[in-house]
């Protein structure tokens, strides 16, 4: 008991360095908590609205490139006798009153409803459909979503989809009698399948058809049978294939998440490792004591573990909380991230289960304990006599030094090695990642006792004897300023490495957006979003268009998703001239050849991510369901494309016309004319578009700095994440470097006895944390450049697909230093202005 | 003090518990028997005002109006038979489409699903051999070809259910259904002249004007055909009856339902009676029937002209109901007595509609005469 007491007793008394512990611990567990929070509440989300929405179907009947004929449903029903199938029309709404605001629209035949959504109106609900069935426009939602938007029954709203301006009126609530939570049917709108087609302009169509298909051999014998039934194009795909889709689509993304919020943990790792080797330090003549009054080495480690679990589990609390709100922030930037990237999401409220709590509760406390295991080892295994000497320890580090050099040096081979093995995955990448970062921190205090070494000259001649004390000074404390200064070069490592792949990045996407816009002017139809399946535009428009003074020619392309058992794929049809070609960037072949087989043969292209998820290479064939059947295609080139990290296929629209029926366009390049202006030409073509069709013009720089934005809210989260783990690492040199000058009082104190002035001990400390600031700083730039190529190279690639140009931006690698640099400075203000108040008989008078 | 403060502390809990507890318990009740809906409420539309009323004696003109009549909320095509196969096996059966109208204003839109008629049908099958009842519902709009009704070819339709006539001639009616395990296709034949019910036609089903329908009966149609039970095909003969009805309100406020018999005796002569009850459980005087003759000329029936007692009862385990089950019909006038017995008890259809609705045989006597019969007996409202 009084061993716990003597050990909380010098927690009491060195409140800072707990303090800076706890705080380091608790943004680290924050930020892991925030991203899992924000990860799993955007994922569960989709799920229970997929769920929810596809009800008790186990089947549906999708069109692979686009919507179903509705004559196929009458001719299901009266020829092939599929009871249990129900008719759905889907699509999303804006209210333009609420910008930003999308509803998702679900038709539906409240006829065939019963067997399929409990919660939808149905025959015999007692709720009077002739309101829903026979009033274009009305429709239902939950209490919840109508008191959101201000809404009772009988109300109206304006809604926009694609050109047009609907009307809604809500005529009456969608209950739910079943365990669905209300939330899944947050911003749905159900409507009755014909109000549905004429909202979203889908006359005819039909988004899809629910089935359930028992799991039997009836059942599989039936579904062989409607397979010969249905058309060539339609294809019967798992009911739960959206949300497999969903799940695989933005598994990178957050993957990538999870272990750029890890990093910020394993920054908070060092910190408590920090404060507990340094808390042993400082007592070892406490601990000598208590070890020759018979206290065990078991009693002494489990002590220090304790101890550090203590501060891991105050920190990992306080994180908890701290996540908590931080998650509430980020929830709406990963979000918006897909939305951006991948599909309409709406998410309005964490989600917080037990077990993920329980999870970073142990992940948090977990961690302190392993931070703090080597430093209790240390305390336990210390005899009594020599814990007492503090050369001893020093020397004994001294000792250790090449072996953890050579250590690092393996673990960083090791890892480098293991980062050639070509392979996907990429938890094991960012493993790797990890190792080589603790090899890079093994390295770390040899490599600055080194650079100590090779400065001494030069700080001596600079700064005469103080800056000979300075460096001496460092150099004898290593087992102090070694692991700060490791904490300080991993954190300001990981912040280079992600500022420079970001900025990589998007150089490279500049770059790219260049060269692949060729024409000066863009046009599409005024759809939600850049995905699949948009509005196609009028042909007489598109003449009128190619009409307009200015314009040279155009080119016309469109966009189809592709649905398959293997998920769906984008394909996009453009005419590409061989002038236009040359924006396309191929990892291989030659491009006139390329561009051969991709207009006169039954070639495509396909991007980059897309080659990678699916394993093809250049003279691979892929196999696309056309309304002429299944037909293959021949890969002519492999280009590069940022535009989806799930990969594209560019088919030439003689091809397309070929195999598909569909001769829509969706998007115009228009190339003007030599010395038309081409801002003018685009308010002559908005104004020729008039009120027919409502398109979105973007001039090349518009749509490329649209294309930014959309880059930077991709970003947004790395970015915070980043700032996050900046932070903790300048939690941790504050920690480690206040805690190491405030243990010097007593020898500082001789000095100020032996003649030196308050001034000259403020430059000889402030001149100690910022030479460590400074070395720390220049020894983060090498791992933080390996790390970004890390990113780049290994990590980028094997989550998307994506190549990249490697950009070192100086800006960047300045600033870390920097940041290093102040951090150290304000580290010494403290102790400085501390010491120098102190007298220095005050201060030898301590022991 | 202290102790004082814990206690009505732990009581405090106590009582919280406790009124927490029993909120939360719901006393379990014997399940109610749920009210029937009308055919208009089950499609789901209540509202009668804005449509067509049978309010006075119209002229009837044939094929024309075999077809629908879309001014007015509901109407029905009533199929009704009973069958015996080679070796004398009983099997009845049911096939009825109810259209109801969604709106009195139909406004034009573009979408092909949109719609202001509703169809419900019911198909149900009584296998008297087995003791087994089947019976079906299905529900549809009527829109793209899915459920209609057209007069000139005559045909009722909703999905692959339907009644078809001839292309020109209304006859010979061809009816078919499947579903499950069981399917009929019957041809349906055409002996003796449609019989106009009520006041010419005009059925009034209570004081109040406009609460009426018009109503019409094809009494006896010889019929041949086949039925399907699983992979037994049965080849089948025997009288079918179609009762076609339309209206917008029919029954009066105080009235609860139906009890409607139709039979076609051995001797050539067709029963129809209907006996609307009032909330009291006795018979409302606006009740009525006909009685068809061999040549195919009618007597009109009035309540104070029948009498029907109820001999036995019969509860149905799946809705908890209870409906009369055995009758006997006196018609002192006609010097008739006839017993009306079930083919079987349960032939409850526990449709959106509940309803019971079932073949049974007639046993009686005319004059001196020994009166043999079938036919189907309809009970609503219970």
């Amino acid at each position: 008991m009084i061993l716990w007491q003597a050990g909380f007793r010098y927690l009491w008394r060195h409140p800072l360095q707990v303090l800076f512990a706890v705080i380091g611990v608790s943004v680290g567990v924050a930020v892991v908590v925030a991203i899992d929070m924000a990860n799993s509440s955007a994922e569960r989300a989709f799920r229970i609205s997929a769920d929810a929405l596809s009800g008790r179907a186990t089947h549906m009947i999708v069109n692979s490139s686009g919507d179903l004929s509705e004559e196929i449903y009458p001719q299901l029903r009266m020829g092939g006798g599929w009871r249990d199938s129900a008719p759905v029309v889907e699509g999303y709404a804006a209210i333009p009153e609420q910008p930003g605001l999308l509803l998702n629209i679900v038709g539906i035949d409240p006829f065939t409803e019963r067997p399929f959504r409990s919660y939808s109106p149905s025959i015999g609900s007692q709720f009077d459909l002739s309101r829903l069935l026979t009033e274009e426009g009305a429709g239902l939602m939950t209490e919840r979503t109508a008191s959101r938007l201000g809404l009772t029954i009988g109300d109206s709203l304006q809604l926009s989809a694609g050109e047009e301006r609907h009307h809604f009126i809500l005529v009456g609530f969608v209950e739910t009698r079943e365990q669905i939570s209300i939330q899944a049917l947050d911003n749905i709108l159900l409507m009755d399948i014909s109000s549905a087609q004429e909202i979203l302009n889908k006359h005819g169509k039909l988004s899809r058809i629910d089935l359930i298909i028992p799991d039997t051999t009836s059942g599989q014998r039936r579904m062989r049978q409607l397979q010969h039934f249905l058309p060539s194009y339609a294809e019967i795909l798992p009911a739960n294939a959206r949300v497999q889709t969903m799940a695989q689509m933005t598994k990178a993304f957050q993957i990538n998440l999870r272990a750029l919020s890890l990093l910020a943990l394993v920054v908070g790792m060092f910190l408590i490792y920090n404060t507990m080797t340094f808390s042993i330090l400082q007592r070892r003549t406490l601990l000598g004591t208590l070890r020759t009054l018979g206290v065990t080495r078991g009693q002494i480690f489990a002590m220090v573990l304790i101890e550090a679990i203590l501060i891991g589990t105050i920190g990992t609390a306080i994180g908890l909380l701290i996540g908590f709100f931080l998650a509430n922030g980020l929830l709406s930037i990963v979000t918006r991230t897909i939305n951006d990237l991948y599909f309409v999401l709406n998410v309005d409220s964490l989600f917080i289960t037990p077990l993920a709590l329980t999870k970073s509760m142990l992940l948090g406390v977990g961690a302190s304990a392993v931070a703090a295991f080597i430093p209790a080892l240390e305390a336990g295994r210390t005899s009594p006599r020599a814990v007492l000497m503090r050369s001893n320890v020093e020397s004994r580090h001294r000792r250790l030094l090449p072996w953890a050099v050579t250590i690092g040096l393996f673990f960083m081979s090791a890892s480098l090695l293991g980062l050639n093995v070509p392979s996907k995955n990429i938890i094991a990448s960012f493993l790797l990642m990890f190792t080589l970062i603790i090899g890079y921190a093994l390295v770390t205090p040899g490599a600055f006792v080194w650079l100590l070494k090779t400065l001494q000259p030069v700080s001596q001649y600079t700064f005469g004897i103080l800056g000979k004390i300075a460096v001496r000074n460092l150099m004898g404390g290593l087992s102090r300023t070694g692991v700060a200064t490791s904490a300080l070069v991993i954190a300001v490592a990981a912040s280079v490495g992600v500022g420079l792949m970001i900025n990589s990045f998007r150089a490279t996407v500049d770059q790219w957006l260049r060269s692949y816009l060729q024409a000066d002017i863009y046009v599409t139809t005024a759809s939600t979003g850049f995905e699949p399946g948009r509005i196609p535009l009028e042909d007489e428009l598109v003449n009128a268009l190619a009409k307009v003074e200015g314009v040279k020619f155009i080119t016309k392309a469109r966009h189809i998703r592709l649905e398959s058992q293997a998920g769906p794929s984008e394909l996009f049809i453009a005419e590409i001239n061989r002038q236009g070609f040359d924006g396309y960037w191929f990892d291989s072949g030659d491009k006139d050849e390329i561009y051969k087989a991709f207009s006169e043969s039954d070639s495509v292209i396909v991007s980059e991510p897309y080659a990678y998820h699916r394993n093809l290479k250049r003279g691979d064939s892929i196999t696309l369901r056309t309304d002429r059947g299944q037909r293959r295609f021949q890969i002519a080139g492999i280009f590069t494309d940022y535009g989806s990290d799930r990969g594209r296929i560019t088919m030439s629209r003689q091809l397309y016309t070929t195999y598909w029926n569909d001769k829509k366009t969706d998007a115009l390049g228009i190339y003007v004319k030599d010395g038309y202006d081409v801002d003018q030409t685009v308010n002559d073509l908005v104004q020729t578009a008039g009120e027919r069709q409502q398109l979105i013009v973007y001039s090349n720089s518009g749509l490329r700095e649209a294309s930014l934005a959309t880059f930077d809210r991709t970003f947004a989260v790395t970015s915070v994440l980043r700032m996050l783990a900046v932070l903790v690492a300048f939690v941790g040199i504050l920690n480690a470097l206040m805690a190491m000058q405030i243990e010097r009082a007593r020898e500082l104190a001789i000095l100020r006895a032996g003649g030196l002035t308050p001034q000259q001990l403020w430059h000889l400390v402030i001149g100690e944390t910022s030479l460590v600031g400074l070395i720390a700083g220049l020894l983060a730039l090498p791992l933080g450049i390996v790390q970004a190529l890390v990113l780049i190279l290994v990590i980028n690639q094997r989550s998307f697909g994506w190549s990249m140009q490697i950009s070192i931006d100086p800006v960047i690698l300045l600033q870390a230093l920097g940041l290093s640099v102040f951090a150290a400075l304000l580290a010494g203000i403290y102790p400085a202005w501390l010491m120098s108040r102190t007298s220095p008989a005050l201060a030898m008078r301590y022991e | 003090m202290h102790k004082w403060a814990w206690t009505s502390l732990c009581v405090l809990c106590l009582v919280a518990i406790l009124f927490i507890t029993l909120t939360r318990v719901k006393v379990k009740n014997q399940p109610p028997v749920e009210n029937s809906l009308t055919v208009a409420e089950a499609l789901g539309s209540s509202e009668a005002t804005g449509y067509a009323r049978a309010t006075e004696i119209r002229e009837f003109v044939f094929p024309l109006d075999h077809g629908p009549h879309h001014e007015f909320k509901t109407e029905w095509w009533y199929y009704t038979g009973n069958l015996f196969d080679e070796n004398g096996r009983h099997f009845g059966y049911q096939l009825t489409f109810f259209r109801t109208a969604l709106t009195p204003h139909p406004t034009p839109r573009p979408s092909n699903w949109a719609t202001h008629q509703a169809y419900m049908a019911h198909f149900a099958l009584t296998d008297t051999k087995t003791g087994k009842f089947y019976y079906f519902e299905r529900f549809s709009r009527s829109a793209l070809g899915l459920a209609g009704a057209s007069a000139v070819p005559f045909r009722v339709w909703l999905e692959d259910w339907g009644a078809e006539g001839d292309q020109l001639r209304t006859f010979p009616m061809r009816l078919s259904a499947q579903e499950g395990e069981v399917a009929i296709d019957f041809n349906l034949e055409s002996t003796k002249p449609m019989v106009l019910q009520g006041q010419k036609g005009l059925s009034q089903k209570s004081s109040q004007p406009g609460n009426a329908s018009y109503y019409y009966s094809i009494t006896r149609m010889p019929t041949f055909g086949k039925v399907k039970i699983s992979n037994q095909t049965f080849t089948v003969r025997g009288t079918s009856w179609l009762d076609r009805e339309w209206s917008t309100s029919a029954l009066g406020e105080d009235q609860v339902g139906w009890d409607w018999f139709s039979l076609q005796f051995n001797d050539g002569r067709e029963l129809m009676y209907y006996q609307l009850r009032r909330q009291d459980g006795t018979a409302d005087p606006f009740s009525s029937g006909l009685l068809v003759e061999k040549n195919g000329s009618i007597r009109q029936l009035t309540a104070s002209d029948v009498e029907i007692q109820v001999l036995d009862f019969w509860r149905s385990p799946e809705s908890g109901a209870t409906y009369p089950s055995k009758w006997a019909i006196l018609i002192a006038n006609e010097d008739m007595k006839i017993e009306i017995t079930p083919r079987l008890a349960h032939q409850e259809l526990n449709t959106s509609i509940r309803y019971w609705e079932g073949a049974v045989s007639a046993r009686g006597s005319f004059s001196d005469r020994t009166l043999l019969g079938n036919g189907y007996v309809e009970l609503t409202g219970y």
